[in-house]
């Protein structure tokens, strides 16, 4: 896919960091806009909206979850954050104030990449039915699931569970956007509805359920489809 | 005051009379006996050996008594006219006149020996009370040295030793005599303390306050030597924690500046223009994979310290064990195959209640360590199942086991487990058991079996939710 219109703010306060990312994210074919602190951030996002936000979630001038909060006032564009290492509240923090995805610092740039194409991939995707990973072959539209053109027998939950992440596939699903996509508002807290249907999800579709390659469970956090 | 005899009991002035009558009648006889062979002047002196005699003896009333009675005798039984007291010799007149001043004068001197006598005889006594009184302060003083905690009862202690059960003393704020006891406060700047002294005692109010200021003293340096002693042994105690601050700092700077050094050479030889391309891609491998290690080495610390800070606080969910360990060996590094780990875990592992993110982090640890362990031939085994109340999960490798003398210092973190020092700091083990246990499991060492080692993490086996459809 080509990534060559796309315009990717990048909202970090260290220059290395920035430079990096600035090389990286040219290399790959996007557009880099920087800013430093929060202000600048908000502004450059209302004067000219991205496509897409690489967030630090420590900044000078305020917090970067304070960041997604107000631009999710009145933006859908996809942030990414940047969170430290061993932070697991920061990342549910951020993700719950309306952040689609995050990576860990450090991070390799092929890590950042499959988020940026992830989060970028749900307006160019729109109008394929049909998700392909790997051998598996999700049809949104059928309601079908194929492995090596075999068909795979799930029970509707199941396929509503896997088509939510074929839907943004590579993209993380929190615990809660399934919850409530699948069973409605009032489940959010029941993830082990989650774990008992992934569990047989998996074992229907993986061929190895104990090392799966297409499920990728994110700890306390959610699920996401693999795309290698 | 006892040590102040009375001079005039009946008692001593029959005494005294006898003595002196006695003295007198002794010169008398020898007078006597002597009379024809010298002058009666001559003889009266005599009477002065005794008028000596009794003057020492008894003192100067008793020698004027002597000396006076000595004349009249002399002068009646032995001085012409004899049987009158009259003179008709004047050479007589002046010797008795001058054995009466004799006597007056020796008489005095006598006595004022006497005095002098008694006198010291008084201050060896206040000597020897003083005496007592600094045996009583030494043993308090040696007490105070011998850095016993409770001072008061140890000079107490030392006072009925040295005082004959007379004194003691009590740390209240107000007096607690016992019967019959007199009480003092000591001068202390400090603590209030009192001192009791018996009321049948030989200790007078001036001993009493000649001790009490010594006393209070020493419970006053007492009192501030316990206070050093405190500030001394926080003074240890941060110094100890310093000292293991350095250890850690000194391991853990070591185990950063590896890596860093090694980034650093390989940005350096990415510089030089003569590297090869071949070369390039193994120096940025070099770069990946020691900001990994870094990466690693720093979370673990930071999983440390919150471990240590008890600072961990779970985010409690459904877990399934399974799941979690899956994602634990896909976080394992790659210079670990993953094709090592032989998993024999039951699908249907029950859910247990904890965070997943930190049991993957312990599980990561866990089955890392059993892979630096293992022999590259054998798998590290993971099998589990659930029973007896408990859902477990064992981690076993064929590694060489650990020695009996290291099992309860493996969990402990910068212990290097089985003496391997790839890992430096060995914080794995620590972290792994932080984590279970924050969760409400356990993670134990098993005996060294023939399967090798096996370390097991049990999780309460709780009701399971409701499944739906």
């Amino acid at each position: 896919m080509s990534a060559g219109e796309s315009r990717v703010l990048v909202v970090d306060d260290e220059p290395q960091i920035v430079r990096g990312l600035r090389v990286i994210l040219t290399n790959a074919g996007y557009q880099v806009e920087e800013a430093t602190t929060k202000r600048e951030a908000l502004d450059a996002v209302s004067v000219r909206p991205p496509d897409a936000i690489v967030l630090d979630l420590v900044l000078p001038d305020g917090d970067g979850i304070e960041v997604c909060t107000d631009i999710r006032r009145w933006s859908q564009v996809p942030i990414v954050v940047l969170s430290a290492v061993g932070d697991e509240r920061q990342k549910v923090r951020a993700l719950d104030a309306g952040a689609d995805d995050y990576v860990t610092k450090p991070f390799g740039s092929e890590e950042l990449l499959a988020r940026m194409r992830a989060v970028l991939r749900r307006k160019s995707d729109e109008g394929d039915s049909a998700v392909r990973v790997g051998e598996l072959e999700i049809d949104l539209a059928d309601r079908a699931v194929r492995r090596d053109g075999e068909q795979l027998h799930l029970t509707p939950i199941e396929f509503d569970l896997l088509s939510q992440l074929a839907e943004h596939p590579g993209r993380l699903v929190t615990h809660r956007q399934l919850l409530q996509e699948v069973w409605g508002p009032g489940y959010e807290d029941e993830t082990h509805y989650l774990r008992v249907h992934f569990a047989h999800v998996r074992a229907k579709i993986e061929p190895d359920p104990s090392n799966p390659r297409y499920v990728i469970t994110e700890p306390g956090i959610g699920y996401r489809l693999r795309v290698d | 005051m006892n040590h102040m005899r009375s001079r005039f009991s009946i008692g001593r002035i029959a005494a005294t009379t006898l003595e002196t009558l006695a003295w007198v009648g002794l010169a008398t006889a020898l007078v006597a006996i002597l009379d024809s062979i010298a002058t009666p002047a001559g003889l009266g002196s005599l009477y002065l050996i005794a008028v000596l005699a009794v003057a020492i003896r008894r003192g100067q009333v008793a020698a004027l008594a002597a000396a006076v009675l000595g004349v009249l005798i002399l002068n009646f039984f032995f001085i012409q006219p004899l049987h009158q007291l009259t003179i008709a010799d004047s050479d007589n007149v002046v010797a008795l006149g001058v054995l009466l001043l004799a006597a007056l004068v020796v008489g005095r001197l006598a006595g004022q020996s006497r005095q002098r006598a008694a006198e010291a005889e008084l201050r060896a006594e206040q000597a020897a009370a003083r005496e007592r009184e600094a045996a009583m302060l030494a043993d308090a003083a040696t007490a105070l040295l011998g850095g016993t905690d409770d001072l008061v009862s140890a000079i107490s202690a030392g006072l009925d030793a040295a005082g004959r059960g007379e004194l003691r003393l009590g740390a209240s704020s107000a007096p607690q005599p016992k019967d019959g006891e007199i009480s003092l406060r000591l001068p202390t700047e400090a603590r209030s303390v009192w001192l009791y002294a018996a009321g049948s005692t030989s200790w007078t109010d001036a001993d009493l306050n000649r001790i009490a200021t010594p006393l209070a003293r020493l419970l006053d340096v007492a009192a501030e030597r316990e206070a050093a002693a405190a500030r001394g042994a926080e003074a240890e105690a941060a110094r100890q924690a310093d000292a293991a601050k350095t250890v850690i700092l000194h391991a853990v700077s070591h185990d950063l500046r590896s890596p860093l050094t090694a980034i650093r050479t390989a940005a350096a030889g990415l510089r030089e223009e003569g590297t090869t391309a071949e070369d390039r891609i193994a120096l940025i491998d070099a770069i990946e994979e020691e900001s990994d290690r870094l990466t690693r080495l720093i979370a673990n610390l930071l999983d440390l310290s919150r471990i240590e800070a008890g600072a961990v606080n779970p985010r409690t969910d459904w877990c399934d064990l399974l799941d979690v360990i899956s994602i634990a060996i896909s976080h394992i590094p790659e210079l670990h195959e993953p094709h090592r780990i032989q998993i024999e875990l039951d699908g249907e592992l029950p859910l247990v209640r904890a965070d997943a993110s930190q049991l993957e982090r312990a599980f990561a640890n866990l089955i890392e360590n059993a892979l630096r362990f293992s022999p590259s031939d054998q798998p590290v085994r993971v099998s589990g199942g659930a029973g007896a109340g408990k859902v477990t999960v064992r981690v076993v490798d064929r590694g060489p086991g650990v020695p009996a003398s290291e099992r309860a210092a493996i969990f402990e973190p910068f212990h290097s487990g089985r003496g391997d020092g790839r890992d430096g700091v060995g914080l794995g083990l620590a972290i792994s058991k932080g984590f279970v246990e924050a969760n409400g499991g356990e993670l134990r060492l098993q005996a060294d079996s023939a399967d090798g080692t096996a370390f097991a993490v049990s999780f309460p086996l709780v009701e399971q939710p409701a499944t739906v459809a």
